[in-house]
């Protein structure tokens, strides 16, 4: 693993085609039309901007569903960077579409694992050198690299122990190639981390883990468990 | 799918959705589990329950859904009747033993197009392994409708404003939405599918000892 891999992105998203944007826009209008509950709370809370400012950072399948839940957030007031949490699960005409709104995604259909954690790095990356205030997770990536770049600055050496699996070698090199450059990196972003709501069971087994260790930096809010 | 053996490892909430899902589709359904709960159910709702070994050179279509690892192992994908079709459904790749397949002595891989690849074993029979073991829903096919992600969605918004609003009172830890958030997005679903709810009467609110504007269930009730 190079630097290069830490590396801001030159161009303000990343996808397959900007050209499939309209094409992705057609089907985003088609599917707020079955996703009543987002657009009901985009007309109860959007003229209040709840989270006006605030810097999110999602990694959660970039498909047409997924980009009306974006967009919500984007009318709440949210400046919302993201990336998929699967390799294949990208739909890449909607995240042309957001793209082409103008929100910064990383996504494509069939990323390798060193594309896939530097996407992830770089929806974790905001403006000005800034991480995310609240991160909307699937599976717990996001969570698992900040939790991971924290204790490798507090000493820890996990990213020197033999991996499981060649994705694992490169959350590895990926955190000391940021360790590298910056030694302060996770601790100014958690810093400023206040919270994570999390999509799934995996996600969610992961979360009571780390708070039954005692590892856990935020408070989190187990998405998975609600009925509906 | 009409008359083929599909086996679904794991009869969580996902393996309940799977395995309805393939008998809706005519497929002859066996579960496999670990846990006696969730084996009853399965049985009582008419599904086969089983070990994975003694569905070898019987099951057509495979599907893990487990959140567990090493749930269908090279032996068990080496002992599979010829064209099966072996896929995972749960969050991560490691419920399937790809690694040791893709590194198998004697065992060639063809890609048939892109996230389907056949397997051949030197005794000749072939599986096909779809989305390389990855969440196979989003990896071959558009995951689930908007109107139930809609759902998800909702509880993910309302929780990214929840833990802003509250961000100077809330301790580290991990929470769930409280149940009359919970109801509010199943309301906000109704109308569109044309549901008209029945309001309790204020004597039978009483009587069950709850608001007759919810919540209607304690926190420890199983939908």
């Amino acid at each position: 693993m190079t630097s290069v891999l830490t590396q801001p992105s030159t161009t303000p998203y990343k996808v397959a085609d900007i050209h499939l944007s309209d094409w992705g826009r057609k089907e985003i209008s088609v599917a707020e039309h079955e996703m009543p509950g987002l657009m009901s709370i985009r007309r109860k809370y959007a003229p209040g901007k709840p989270l006006a400012g605030v810097r999110i950072t999602g990694s959660l399948h970039m498909t047409i569903q997924t980009a009306v839940l974006i967009e919500t957030l984007v009318e709440l007031g949210a400046s919302v960077r993201w990336a998929s949490c699967n390799i294949f699960s990208t739909q890449d005409h909607a995240a042309a579409a957001i793209a082409q709104a103008g929100v910064p995604v990383f996504a494509w259909k069939g990323e390798s694992l060193e594309e896939y954690w530097w996407c992830t790095y770089q929806a974790l990356s905001h403006p000005g050198g800034r991480g995310p205030q609240l991160v909307v997770d699937d599976g717990g990536d996001v969570t698992l690299l900040l939790h991971k770049g924290y204790e490798l600055e507090n000493g820890s050496d996990w990213v020197n122990t033999k991996s499981d699996s060649h994705e694992e070698d490169v959350i590895k090199g990926l955190l000391k190639s940021v360790h590298a450059e910056d030694p302060k990196r996770w601790h100014d972003i958690v810093a400023e981390w206040r919270g994570v709501s999390e999509e799934t069971t995996t996600g969610v087994h992961r979360l009571y883990k780390m708070q039954q260790e005692g590892a856990l930096l935020v408070p989190a809010i187990n998405v998975n468990d609600s009925v509906t | 799918m009409a008359g083929k053996v599909a086996v679904v490892c794991g009869y969580g909430d996902v393996g309940k959705g799977s395995a309805q899902s393939l008998r809706g589709m005519g497929a002859r359904v066996i579960v496999t589990e670990v846990d006696p709960i969730n084996a009853l159910q399965a049985a009582m709702e008419g599904y086969e329950v089983k070990t994975i070994e003694d569905t070898l050179g019987v099951g057509d279509i495979y599907v893990t859904c487990t959140g567990n690892v090493d749930i269908i192992t090279l032996e068990s994908i080496a002992g599979m009747k010829d064209q099966a079709i072996v896929c995972n459904i749960g969050h991560f790749d490691n419920e399937i033993q790809v690694d040791r397949l893709n590194q198998a002595p004697g065992v060639v891989r063809m890609n048939i197009k892109p996230q389907v690849d056949m397997f051949t074993f030197p005794d000749g029979h072939s599986i096909y392994l779809l989305a390389e073991g990855r969440l196979v829903n989003l990896g071959c096919a558009t995951g689930h409708p908007s109107f139930v992600m809609s759902n998800s969605f909702a509880n993910q918004t309302l929780a990214q404003i929840d833990l802003w609003r509250k961000k100077d009172e809330y301790a580290v830890g991990v929470y769930t939405l409280p149940k009359y958030l919970d109801e509010e997005v199943a309301r906000l679903h109704l109308e569109k599918i044309g549901v008209k709810l029945t309001t309790l009467t204020q004597r039978q609110a009483d009587y069950i000892g709850v608001p007759v504007e919810g919540p209607y269930k304690p926190d420890s009730y199983r939908y």
